[in-house]
């Protein structure tokens, strides 16, 4: 899995542009973009304060959330996997001894250290500057739960692709998903503000890893009992998931036609 | 000799769409779709040896393809069994992927935005070979398929001919026990043809791996495998050795002469071989058999100013053997006869 994970570095590294696009300038648009969201929301109710949190903590979860929930994402190698299946280039990973959920995972795993890594300075600075919360001790458990997080949403990926194996383009689930876990993960707006019984539910979920609790507990609006939860939470959606997830793929590999070569 | 490859009635059978035209029938096709089946392999029974080289010949859709994937483990059979090595190709085992390498020469395995040393690094790893071993072996390849300068660029800025090249590598890295080969030359031109084949030439009589080959190119066939399986609508139609086809085959020849006084009407030679009026140049496949009699029927009427008489390519051969067995199999042919 290390030598797919390098295999990522070394493919995002052959594009430089790209490279500052995807890692630099995407989460710095996102996070303005949100930020200017919240300015707008305070300034327009005059209110200094929602649910018990002021200004500065709104500013620092939405710069805090693009940045978390971009890396928690996993629809980039998504795509890929539901392409490959689509145009048969699966077939050069199956003929090999590795496992296309491994060959993915140690990808996707690969590239979202290098987008921490480069990525990361961007909100650091943003909070250093603008004097927004901001606890850097916590980072590292922080990051912990995102990564967890990503073998989970990993999980999902698989399932999303294996749909391939029966339809011929399933593309559009992807996307489909991607609006819903906005909004799951917390990165549109902090999960404890939806009223209850919502608020629980959307909490208690796994999807609340991406964003979320790691995002709260960084800007200190959450407790690290939160991230304990956190990472329970995504325990038992793996638990869940994957045996779904094998049995689709192994499903789909029995009508699998080889297409494409 | 132990068999590497064992089949028992091994059939595939794929399922297609078929959409007629029209915007109405797209809309009822999100309801109702009408499926049809394919049968891409007939039951096959097959035991190829340790050490074989064995040609796969056929037309377009005649099931080579097909069969190479069910025997490679990328594709389930509809039914039947398959052994490759002692393992079931579709359990994936790992211990049986290392010992196997398919080639599909219409399809890319290796990484497209790496270099190709880049993308060796990482088979090594998959298939647990030491990485200084690893590139030992490259280069040995690389210097034997004439690539070296190639290696460090990255595989999308290569020509066809040198990506080819860089994908055979790849499947030989790990050198298997068994080599799957679909189309190792196609596209390719002639240079690039030549140096693969006799690359491939070198390291199977070197290897002896266990090697299915399937080419449109004869050359391929005829200079690489010493079995050749012929198939024809997913069933193999002849299984021999290149030579034992060549002579059972009804021998042919080609006649090629020049004659001075052209005839001055139409003149029937054989059943299907009529010199036209005027004609001074003529060219013609014979059965090997009839090549006196034509010749003594064109002397009598003419004098011959240049007599040439070749034997028929290989390639000739089969397509002669491969449209017989089509026409025997057409809906009232002899083979629709006998059912």
């Amino acid at each position: 899995m290390l030598g797919c994970a390098r295999l990522a570095v070394l493919q995002q590294l052959e594009y430089r542009f790209n490279l500052v696009a995807d890692t630099i300038i995407q989460p710095v648009i996102v996070g303005l973009v949100e930020i200017t969201l919240w300015l707008t929301f305070f300034a327009s109710t005059g209110q200094s304060e929602l649910v018990g949190f002021g200004r500065e903590f709104y500013l620092a979860y939405a710069i805090w959330a693009a940045f978390i929930a971009r890396l928690s994402a996993s629809w980039m190698y998504e795509m890929q996997m539901i392409e490959d299946i689509e145009t048969g280039t699966v077939n050069s990973i199956l003929v090999r001894p590795i496992s296309f959920f491994e060959y993915y995972l140690g990808q996707l795993l690969g590239y979202k250290a290098l987008i921490t890594v480069i990525s990361l300075i961007a909100p650091l600075v943003i909070c250093v500057a603008l004097d927004l919360p901001l606890m850097v001790e916590r980072i590292p458990l922080a990051l912990a739960l995102v990564f967890y997080f990503i073998v989970f949403g990993h999980i999902i990926s698989l399932m999303i692709a294996s749909l391939g194996f029966f339809f011929s383009r399933v593309h559009h689930l992807t996307v489909a998903k991607n609006i819903t876990l906005w909004m799951l993960t917390g990165e549109f707006f902090p999960l404890d503000l939806a009223p209850e019984p919502l608020r629980s539910l959307l909490v208690a979920l796994p999807f609340s890893s991406a964003a979320f609790r790691p995002v709260g507990y960084l800007t200190g609006r959450l407790p690290i009992e939160s991230i304990y939860d956190g990472f329970i939470s995504v325990t038992v959606g793996i638990l869940v998931l994957a045996p779904l997830a094998t049995l689709m793929w192994n499903a789909g590999r029995r009508r699998y036609s080889g297409t494409g070569a | 000799m132990t068999a590497n490859i064992e089949t028992l009635n091994l059939t595939r059978t794929y399922e297609t769409y078929k959409k007629p035209e029209g915007l109405l029938k797209s809309v009822q096709g999100l309801w109702a779709r009408k499926i049809e089946k394919k049968i891409a392999l007939h039951p096959t029974t097959l035991r190829i040896d340790s050490g074989q080289i064995v040609g796969l010949v056929g037309s377009n859709g005649a099931g080579k393809t097909t069969l190479l994937k069910v025997l490679s483990g990328l594709i389930h059979p509809s039914a039947g069994t398959a052994e490759v090595l002692g393992y079931k190709p579709t359990s994936r085992d790992p211990e049986f992927l290392r010992r196997i390498s398919i080639l599909l020469g219409q399809k890319n395995q290796l990484w497209w935005d790496l270099p190709p040393a880049d993308s060796y690094d990482l088979l090594a790893r998959i298939y647990e070979i030491e990485l200084p071993t690893a590139r030992e072996r490259v280069r040995e390849l690389s210097q034997l398929l004439q690539c070296t300068e190639q290696l460090h660029i990255q595989l999308r800025r290569l020509s066809l001919g040198e990506r080819m090249k860089m994908e055979i590598i790849g499947a030989l890295l790990h050198q298997p026990d068994v080599l799957f080969l679909d189309e190792p030359t196609i596209g390719l031109d002639i240079i690039a043809q030549t140096t693969i084949r006799n690359f491939l030439m070198k390291y199977v009589k070197e290897r002896r791996p266990t090697v299915i080959l399937t080419s449109h190119y004869m050359d391929d066939i005829s200079l690489l495998a010493d079995r050749l399986l012929l198939m024809s609508q997913g069933r193999i139609v002849y299984d021999g050795t290149v030579n034992e086809f060549a002579g059972r085959s009804e021998s042919r020849q080609t006649l090629s002469l020049k004659i001075l006084q052209p005839p001055t009407r139409d003149v029937q030679i054989l059943d299907h071989f009529v010199v036209a009026a005027g004609s001074l140049a003529i060219k013609e496949e014979l059965p090997a058999s009839a090549i006196g009699d034509v010749l003594q029927a064109l002397m009598a009427m003419s004098a011959v100013q240049e007599i040439k008489i070749e034997e028929v390519e290989f390639e000739d051969v089969i397509r002669s053997f491969m449209e017989k067995d089509a026409r025997l199999r057409a809906p009232g042919g002899a083979a629709a006869a006998r059912v």
